[in-house]
């Protein structure tokens, strides 16, 4: 059995401190396929119509987006075998009431040339400019063998209003990341704002750290059932393995972001939901599942102590628990079936893992670790 | 009495009960975020049966998944079903996907709990 002793949980608090600084709100890093992307544009429409934009911001952000997703999926490179280290990424953060959108995905280093010539033609072009070249490209064809690439940039530079901030980043002999960040306008008129290179690099870093833990996927964002139902559905297509694992993967999912949605503890009033980080990652043959939210100080003795109570059991005495908890209607409320660690342990197969990251005079960071092998 | 059914969503399941048609099932997922009150009016339709119920009551639980908070309340179900027991011949059926071994184990779990006639039964 992998030994997950020795992993730092405070890598979640790390993250979840580098992601609220740079308001990154959303990152997969993965294989790219229609079921993600839509599942990806489902979520943030939900988001987006939750902050009331107006439509026609809406509209330009969901069709940035569009484009920078299909621009993954097209050139990720497709090898079934591809390793981890080739998987694309995609992020999604909003800084002063404007949304960053940032595209990763590996290229091959012969091509970089081109596409810089492209990106660097765009950028130089105005407004009207930029009319004519997309009519000229549209007329011709597509540019690229795979179609229709270079329209597409051209038309996320026309849709945002400003330069497409690029950055490539060797990985090995063959290959490259290629990575693009733009930030959609806002309202007709408005001072066109670049994203900035600092921004840029703090993802490419970011995307390292991802790399190194093996992390998959990052929510990091209000808690509710809402965002829940559509974490589930990107993630259903992303677990492979058998039936009985991405069950189980579901069950600790749901029963994890369950308890930040009803446990959690929210330092800035706002009642559409607790803030938390969520990350699934795969190490060593396993899926490792982690969630930090806040709680207050208060309470983590109280915590603490039924988590190494509920890892102090073992199969039998693990069962008679649960089943004394489930029969008890006593504690039975909306917001406590007392049940959910007893299953967490029971499902995994594995001990809990957690910490508490002390915040401030009142609340901590509370980080809850799973892990089940994926066999 | 009127049949009673809601149906599934995203995160609740289908419930059916039709009496007339000896008709119990609950199918689906159950995940939401307050179970105790998605449940309320499946305790009231059955606290209503239970003053006339049939002969014999199937009662079928279909689920492909559901939360902790619901497994209370599918527990307070069959505790209710024990307690019908007495006047009508239930059989619970609990079935699951073949290969989804904590749906089997808790079928098997709740069938050494509670006592009526409990089949687990695979299905494909």
């Amino acid at each position: 059995m992998a030994d997950f002793s020795n992993v730092n949980l405070n890598f979640a608090y790390e993250l979840f401190e580098g992601m609220q600084k740079d308001n990154l709100g959303y990152i997969y890093r993965g294989h790219f396929d229609q079921n993600i992307t839509d599942n990806i544009l489902l979520l943030t429409e939900a988001n987006l119509e939750k902050e009331e934009q107006s439509s026609k911001v809406r509209k330009r952000i969901y069709s940035i987006m569009v484009e920078g997703l299909q621009n993954i999926t097209r050139h990720q490179e497709d090898s079934e075998e591809a390793s981890q280290e080739y998987y694309g990424i995609f992020v999604i953060q909003k800084k002063e009431e404007k949304y960053y959108i940032t595209t990763g995905n590996v290229i091959e280093k012969v091509n970089i040339d081109n596409l810089k010539t492209l990106l660097e033609k765009i950028n130089s072009l105005d407004k009207d400019a930029l009319k004519d070249y997309y009519k000229e490209v549209l007329e011709e064809g597509s540019i690229s063998n795979k179609g229709g690439a270079g329209l597409g940039l051209i038309d996320m530079a026309r849709k945002s209003g400003n330069k497409l901030l690029f950055e490539f980043d060797p990985i090995d002999d063959k290959y490259s990341y290629f990575y693009l960040h733009t930030v959609p306008a806002l309202a007709e008129g408005s001072e066109a704002s670049e994203g900035s290179d600092e921004s840029l690099k703090n993802i490419m870093n970011i995307h390292k750290l991802l790399n190194v833990g093996s992390v998959r996927l990052i929510f990091n964002g209000l808690f509710n059932q809402e965002s829940l139902l559509n974490l589930l559905g990107t993630i259903k297509g992303q677990i492979t393995g058998s039936e009985s694992v991405k069950n189980k993967v579901f069950y600790l999912i749901v029963e994890m972001l369950q308890n930040i949605i009803k446990h959690g503890t929210n330092i800035v009033p706002d009642s559409s939901g607790n803030p938390g980080l969520f990350l699934i990652g795969e190490k060593m043959g396993h899926y490792v599942i982690t969630t930090g939210n806040y709680i207050m100080n208060n309470k983590i003795d109280k915590l603490q102590a039924k988590i190494d109570n509920i890892n102090s059991l073992e199969a039998e005495d693990l069962d008679k628990h649960y089943i004394k908890s489930l029969f008890n209607f006593e504690i039975d409320d909306s917001k406590e079936s007392g049940l959910g660690i007893i299953d967490l342990r029971i499902k995994s197969g594995n001990k809990l893992r957690c910490s508490f990251h002390q915040v401030n005079k009142s609340v901590s960071f509370y980080t809850l670790q799973t892990y089940i092998i994926n066999k | 009495m009127d049949a009673f059914l809601i149906e599934a969503s995203e995160d609740s399941p289908k419930i059916l009960f039709d009496s007339n048609n000896n008709i119990f099932q609950i199918s689906g997922r159950s995940l939401p975020e307050n179970a105790i009150g998605f449940y309320q009016p499946v305790f009231d339709w059955l606290q209503l049966y239970l003053q006339a119920p049939n002969p014999t009551t199937n009662f079928e639980f279909m689920l492909e998944y559901f939360n902790t908070a619901s497994a209370k309340q599918v527990a307070k179900i069959l505790l209710f079903l024990e307690k019908l027991s007495s006047k009508s011949d239930v059989v619970v059926k609990w079935c699951y996907k073949k290969d989804d071994v904590d749906m089997l184990a808790s079928g098997q779990r709740y069938a050494k709990l509670i006592n009526v006639k409990f089949d687990v039964i695979e299905q494909q």
